[in-house]
C-alpha cells in the first residue's frame, strides 16, 4: 500500500485542512472586542456611567459623548461598557459553574450507569421540567435585583445541557470496542477519559458553552427589560432598553445601542462555534 | 454493439499526481466485470469516476460512456439524475447505508415510490414481491440494527435495485461477511447479469471473482496489471502480481510449523457463554499452552467472539471457569480486533496511543519502534490518526501495541477478515513468527477453514 494512500492523503489534505472558516474568525474577533470591553468596563474611557447631567439629556453623538447621552444625561458609552461588564462576566462565570458540574455528572452517570445514572437523570429531568426563566425568577424573588440570584438561577438552569450531552455521548464512546481495548491494555480511568472521552466530547461542549453563554446574556437582558432582573440605576442592557423605550421616537439611535450590543454578543458567540453555518 | 459501460483511458488524478489508471474496458448487457486488487489499489476510484462521486480534490480523465451516452462531460446534476435509474450501487458495508431509524420494508418501498416513481399501492406490491424473492419475509418490520449482516445486504440490494437500473456496481460486497453469507451475496449479485443487467463488482477476494466470472481487471497501486476473461486470469495469470494474489488464497498456503508447547497458561473448564439472553456455547473446555496456536472456527452467530471475550476475562462465563496461570500478570492476555480502526481512540495520533501503553508497562520506546519496523510499519505513519492509515497497517500497529504489553496470550478475533489476501497472509505469518519468538499462546477466531488448518497447531470446530 501505501504510496497510494500517501498520495491520496496528500491530495485531499488541502481541502480538509483545519483552517477555520471566515465566519468563525469574525466571531472570535467580535468576542475579543467584547472581552476587552467587559474587562475594561467604563474605566476604558474614564467616565462614570451613573453621573447624571439633566441639562444634556438625549443628546446625539459628540466629541464629549461619542454615543450620545440617555434620558438622564448619562454617557451612553460608559453605560454600555458597564452593561457589557455585567452581562459578560455573568455569562462567563455561569459557563464555568454550569459546565463543570454538568460535564462531570454526565461522565459519572455514563461511567457508572445503573442507579447513579437513573438518579442523576431524574434530577436533571426535574430541573428541565421547570421553564428556565421561571427558575431564575423564583430565585430572583428571594433576593430581588441581586446579581447573585440571577447568576445562581442561570447556572442552575444551564448545567442540564452539559449533563445531558455529556451523558449521552459518553455512554456511546465508553461502549466502543476501542475503550475495551484500552482497558485491556491497562489504561486507567484518567487516561481513558483523556484519550477517548475528551477528544470526542470536547468540541460539542464548546458549542454548548457558547450557546449557554448566549442564553445567559439574553436572559439577563430579558429579565432586566421586564424589571425583575438587575434594577436601575445599574447600567444593564435590558434595563437600558426599558429606560430608553419611551424616547424611541425622539432618539431612536439610543435604544438601538443596547439592542445592538445584545445582538452582537449573541451573534459573536454563535459565529465563534460555527453555529450559523449551513451543514 | 452497444455496451452498458465503456471506459477509455480512464485515469484519476489528485492535482497532477496520477492515482489510478489509465484503464480501458467495456461491459455488455448481461456481462460481469470484476475489479480485483489489494486494499488501497484504487479499485473504488473506478466506480466513483463512473458514478461521478469522486471526492472533490480528485479529478478524472478519459471517456466514460454509460448506455451509449457519454457521461464524463455531463454536469454533476445530470449525472446524479442517473443514479438509481441507470446506475445503482451497493455500498461497502450496506448496513451502514441503511437508515437506522426506518423499518426495512419502508426503506425499500420508499425507493420504489420515489426513485422509480410508482404509485403508493404499486410500490407496496413491488416491495412485497422483492421481500419474498430475496427471502426477507418476516423482516419487514425490523430496524436495520435488528437485521443480520446478510439480511441488511439484501435489504440494501432491494432498495438499490428498486428503480430497475440496468447496471449495478457493488463495492466489496462481501466485506466482513462469513463464508455462508458470502455465497448468498454472490448468488444475489449473479442474478443481475443473469437477468440481462450489467454487474460491476469490486473485490479483493479471489473466491468471489471465481464465482462471478465474466471479465476481470487486476489493479495494483493504481496500475492495471492484467485483464481478461475470468477463466484465463484465474487459471493462467500472465502477471506475477496476479499470480501472487491468487496464490495468497489460504487454500494454497503452506502448513505453518508447530512449536513445542510449554506450560499451561490458560484453562477453560465447562464454560457456558450467553449473549443477548441466548446460550451460545456450553461446556467448552480448553487448555492453552505457551507458544501454542489454536484456531476456533464455526459458522457466524455461533458465539466465537463471545467465547473469546470470556477467555479474555471481559465477560464472566455464566457457568464453568476461565483460569489464568498464576505467573500471568494482570494484562498478559491481550486481544486483536476484527476491525482495527475500532480498536484505537479515533482522534488521537497513533504514537500517542502506543506511547501510553509502552509507558504503562515500562516498555522501552525504542523496542516498540523496532517491533514496528520488524512488522514492516514505517515509523512516520505513527504521526497519523487511525483513520489515516490502511487496515493492514493498522492491524500491524495494533499487534505492536499488544506486544509492548509483553503478553503471554493473544486472542485474535478475525484479525484479517477485512484485509486483502496478500496482506492477510503476511499478517498471519507475522503473528506466527512473533508467537514463536516470544512464546505467546494464540487463539485465532476465523470463519475460513483453510486459514484454520494451515495456520494453527490445533483447530477447534464449534457447532
Amino acid at each position: 500500500m501505501s504510496n497510494q494512500t500517501d498520495m491520496m492523503i496528500e491530495a485531499i489534505a488541502p481541502t480538509t485542512s483545519r483552517r477555520l472558516p471566515v465566519s468563525r474568525l469574525v466571531g472570535f474577533a467580535l468576542l475579543a472586542l467584547l472581552a476587552v470591553a467587559a474587562i475594561g468596563g467604563p474605566d476604558l474611557i474614564g467616565k462614570d456611567p451613573a453621573k447624571q447631567s439633566l441639562l444634556d439629556t438625549l443628546q446625539g453623538p459628540s466629541a464629549e459623548h461619542p454615543l450620545g447621552t440617555d434620558n438622564l444625561g448619562r454617557d451612553m458609552t460608559a453605560r454600555l461598557l458597564s452593561g457589557a461588564q455585567l452581562s459578560l462576566s455573568l455569562a462567563f462565570l455561569s459557563v464555568i459553574t454550569a459546565g463543570l458540574p454538568g460535564t462531570l455528572l454526565g461522565v459519572v452517570a455514563a461511567w457508572f450507569g445503573g442507579w447513579t445514572d437513573r438518579l442523576l437523570g431524574a434530577f436533571a429531568d426535574a430541573v428541565l421540567a421547570l421553564p428556565g426563566l421561571l427558575l431564575v425568577l423564583m430565585l430572583a424573588a428571594i433576593s430581588p435585583g441581586s446579581w447573585w440570584a440571577l447568576y445562581a438561577g442561570i447556572s442552575l438552569t444551564l448545567w442540564v445541557d452539559y449533563f445531558r450531552y455529556t451523558r449521552q455521548r459518553a455512554r456511546i464512546v465508553l461502549a466502543e470496542p476501542s475503550v475495551e481495548a484500552s482497558r485491556l491494555l491497562g489504561l486507567g480511568p484518567w487516561l481513558l477519559i483523556r484519550r477517548h472521552l475528551i477528544p470526542e466530547i470536547g468540541p460539542g461542549l464548546l458549542t454548548i458553552a457558547a450557546f449557554g453563554a448566549a442564553t445567559a446574556v439574553t436572559a439577563v437582558a430579558a429579565l432586566g427589560f421586564v424589571s425583575v432582573g438587575v434594577r436601575p440605576p445599574t447600567a444593564e442592557w435590558g434595563v437600558m432598553m426599558t429606560e430608553l423605550l419611551p424616547y424611541w421616537r425622539e432618539a431612536p439611535f439610543l435604544i438601538l445601542q443596547p439592542v445592538g450590543c445584545l445582538v452582537l454578543t449573541v451573534l459573536a458567540l454563535h459565529l465563534s462555534v460555527g453555529g450559523l453555518r449551513r451543514s | 454493439m452497444t455496451y452498458s459501460i465503456e471506459v477509455e483511458a480512464l485515469s484519476v488524478f489528485a492535482g497532477t499526481t496520477l492515482l489510478m489508471g489509465p484503464v480501458s474496458f467495456s461491459v455488455a448487457p448481461g456481462g460481469t466485470l470484476v475489479i480485483m486488487g489489494e486494499t488501497g489499489a484504487g479499485k473504488s476510484l473506478i466506480a466513483q469516476a463512473i458514478l461521478g462521486t469522486l471526492p472533490g480534490a480528485l479529478r478524472s480523465e478519459g471517456r466514460i460512456t454509460v448506455n451509449g451516452r457519454r457521461v464524463d462531460t455531463l454536469a454533476a446534476t445530470q449525472r446524479a439524475a442517473m443514479w438509481g435509474h441507470e446506475l445503482a450501487t451497493l455500498p461497502q458495508e450496506p448496513w451502514r447505508a441503511l437508515d437506522p431509524l426506518m423499518r426495512a420494508f419502508r426503506q425499500v418501498a420508499e425507493s420504489h415510490r420515489f426513485v422509480a416513481g410508482t404509485s403508493r399501492a404499486e410500490a407496496r406490491r413491488e416491495t412485497v414481491d422483492a421481500f419474498a424473492a430475496l427471502g426477507l419475509t418476516g423482516a419487514e418490520d425490523r430496524l436495520p440494527g435488528a437485521l443480520s449482516g446478510g439480511m441488511a445486504q439484501r435489504v440494501a440490494f432491494a432498495a438499490a435495485t428498486a428503480a430497475k437500473a440496468p447496471i449495478l456496481m457493488a463495492d466489496e460486497p462481501t466485506k466482513g461477511l462469513d463464508a455462508a453469507r458470502h455465497a448468498k451475496v454472490v448468488d444475489l449479485l449473479a442474478r443481475v447479469p443473469a437477468s440481462g443487467g450489467t454487474l460491476l463488482a469490486i473485490t479483493h477476494e479471489v473466491a468471489v471473482t471465481r464465482r462471478l466470472g465474466g471479465h476481470v481487471i487486476v489493479l495494483r497501486e493504481g496500475q492495471l496489471v492484467e485483464q481478461g476473461p475470468a477463466d484465463q486470469v484465474l487459471t493462467a495469470p500472465a502477471d506475477p502480481y496476479t499470480r501472487s494474489l491468487l496464490h495468497a488464497d489460504p487454500q494454497f498456503w503452506d502448513k505453518a510449523q508447530s512449536h513445542p508447547a510449554g506450560d499451561i497458561v490458560l484453562t477453560a473448564k465447562a464454560v457456558d457463554v450467553v449473549r443477548g439472553g441466548k446460550r451460545l456455547i456450553s461446556g467448552f473446555d480448553l487448555e492453552l499452552r505457551q507458544g501454542e496456536r489454536v484456531a476456533l472456527t464455526g459458522p457466524s452467530g455461533i458465539g466465537k467472539t463471545t467465547l473469546l471475550d470470556a477467555l479474555a476475562g471481559l465477560l464472566p462465563p455464566v457457568a464453568g471457569s476461565v483460569l489464568r496461570a498464576r505467573s500471568l500478570s494482570a494484562h498478559a492476555v491481550q486481544k486483536l480486533y476484527q476491525d482495527p480502526p475500532a480498536a484505537f481512540p479515533t482522534r488521537i495520533p497513533l504514537d500517542r496511543s502506543l506511547r501510553d501503553v509502552a509507558r504503562l508497562h515500562g516498555s522501552d520506546w525504542q523496542v516498540v519502534l523496532r517491533t514496528l519496523e520488524n512488522l514492516g510499519v514505517h515509523p512516520s505513519l505513527l504521526s497519523r490518526r487511525p483513520d489515516e492509515v490502511s487496515g493492514g497497517e493498522l492491524q500491524r500497529i495494533s499487534i505492536a501495541r499488544a506486544l509492548s504489553v509483553r503478553p503471554k496470550v493473544l486472542l485474535a478475533d478475525e484479525p484479517t477478515s477485512r484485509l486483502d489476501p496478500i496482506t492477510q497472509k503476511e499478517t498471519l505469518k507475522m503473528l506466527e513468527r512473533v508467537g514463536a519468538q516470544e512464546n505467546i499462546a494464540m487463539v485465532l477466531v476465523t470463519h475460513d477453514r483453510h486459514i484454520a488448518e494451515k495456520w494453527a497447531d490445533r483447530v477447534i470446530q464449534l457447532a
